[in-house]
């Protein structure tokens, strides 16, 4: 026995579904960077699509000059907790646009957006009286979160009102705190929760709701404040996790809530204070991108409409799309050898998207998620189409030697 | 005695009919069958098994419980002692 037999199987499942192809879909490397959409990948131009760039923000102008200043000024790190020596005056700052933005009274600025929602559901829920409810397809850091936490942890089904309404009711009088976990827009396949009905559900059972909205910040809402605004109920949303990495195009992440208490969560959450602070060139992007968002919708627009371009090409196409339309455009494939090869078809094509194959996707499926950005030009698009036709004929072809 | 084991029986019947789905090798299910080492079941679908197995008995089977359960004898245990905690 030794430690490394546990991944034998998993290996032998990768390295033969590797040799096929011969390029390995979770080892890619970006060579060069061309812009917002666009890599130098083994000296070829690959059109990015499978990104969270939702607003194409990586290289705005401002954002950019925002993080050069705030390197030259405050040097290249922190090199210390938040807790300690690394909460500077643009961690506050941000902490204080973003309350402001999203319309609570308090917010905490994380290192990322997986310690974001780990030192929330880590620090607010605790056994043996605490009790978490999670959303089934729930990403990984809500599940570690709970794990960090220790509390009993009981998952209902995917965007499923009732059933949380069931797994609450069941709850013994002996449960103190009830947590409920969900997210806004899911990653994966770019479903939207019922999120006004989900809150509904924890608050009649005097649960609290954290509402994750990682990938829907920025996206949804007249003002992109999220899921909970287009549903009329961000002011109902107990804690709104989300993070500096997708919409605000830096890396970092935050918890946002009316409750006054959440400035305890600053001297118990672990993974806020034992990690060092985001950089402040970080910091100074993720403030900038904000910014830009706050002045300016055009750049949701034409997410949208790129959205709505490819979510309709794929359909006349013909491909059986994971989710109604979103700026996460999910194509189910018969299981993870044709997902394997269809990537590579695409890479070959010149598109990046994402591979996600189980038990890294609900319901064991296999899946080529596209994620399109506001930065996308017609002329990505034209090849991201383009590439998806051909991939759909091929799919053809074989289903009819089949 | 008698009545226990017969829900017993039911209850193992039970999970029996909802893993065969994910049976891909066909082997054959006892209350020693490991899910994830015999079945390579992965995680995640152990998971939905349980999510299942909780609308059925209309009883919450916590993450936490899941993990530590390895065959379907386990399971079958541990569905009796909530059942009779939950009730």
């Amino acid at each position: 026995m030794s430690l490394f037999d546990k991944f034998q199987n998993t290996a032998t499942l990768y390295n033969s579904l590797l040799e096929e192809t011969g390029r390995d879909p979770f080892g890619v490397s970006m060579d060069e960077m061309k812009g917002p959409t666009r890599a130098m990948v083994k000296g070829k131009e690959i059109v990015l699509a499978g990104t969270n760039n939702y607003l194409g923000l990586t290289y705005d102008d401002a954002a950019i000059a925002a993080a050069k200043e705030a390197l030259e000024q405050s040097g290249t790190g922190t090199t210390g907790s938040r807790f300690a020596n690394g909460t500077y005056a643009g961690h506050r700052q941000l902490e204080e646009d973003l309350a402001a933005f999203l319309g609570y009274k308090h917010c905490m600025v994380f290192s990322t957006g997986y310690q974001a929602n780990l030192g929330a559901i880590a620090a607010l829920a605790q056994p043996p009286h605490d009790v978490i409810l999670i959303d089934a397809d729930c990403h990984a850091c809500i599940y570690d979160g709970c794990q960090l936490s220790g509390a009993e942890t009981i998952r209902f089904r995917h965007n499923d009102p009732t059933s949380l309404d069931k797994r609450l009711s069941r709850l013994g009088d002996d449960v103190k705190g009830k947590l409920v976990c969900f997210e806004g827009m899911y990653s994966m396949f770019g479903d939207v929760a019922p999120v006004k009905e989900l809150v509904e559900v924890a608050h009649k059972h005097g649960a609290y709701a954290l509402l994750d909205e990682a990938h829907s910040f920025g996206v949804f809402g007249d003002h992109g404040r999220g899921v909970c605004e287009r549903d009329g109920v961000l002011d109902d949303v107990d804690f709104y996790t989300g993070t500096f990495s997708k919409s605000l195009a830096s890396i970092g992440g935050f918890v946002a809530s009316n409750h006054p208490e959440l400035e305890f969560l600053r001297f118990s959450s672990r993974p806020y204070m034992f990690t060092a602070s985001p950089s402040p060139a970080n910091i100074a992007a993720a403030s900038a991108a904000l910014a830009r968002l706050k002045a300016d919708d055009s750049m949701r627009t034409a997410l949208w409409d790129n959205a709505k371009r490819v979510h309709a090409a794929f359909t006349q196409l013909g491909f059986d799309l994971a989710a109604p339309m979103s700026p996460v455009i999910a194509v189910k494939l018969s299981g993870r050898e044709e997902a394997f090869m269809a990537w590579n078809f695409l890479m070959e094509h010149g598109v990046y998207v994402n591979l996600a194959i189980p038990p890294g996707t609900p319901n064991a499926t296999s899946i080529l998620r596209l994620s399109v950005s506001a930065a996308h030009t017609n002329e990505d698009l034209d090849a991201i189409i383009n590439a998806y036709t051909a991939l759909s004929e091929l799919l053809s072809e074989k289903a009819a030697h089949a | 005695m008698s009545s226990i084991q017969e829900d017993d029986d039911l209850v193992f019947r039970k999970i029996c009919s909802l893993i065969e789905p994910l049976n891909d090798k066909g082997a054959k299910l006892t209350r020693d069958t490991d899910l994830i080492a015999d079945l390579e079941i992965d995680s995640v679908a152990v998971l939905d098994v349980v999510m299942d197995i909780e609308d059925n008995y209309d009883i919450s089977i916590p993450v936490n419980t899941i993990s530590e359960m390895k065959t379907i004898g386990e399971l079958v245990d541990a569905i009796h002692a909530i059942k009779k905690e939950q009730s």
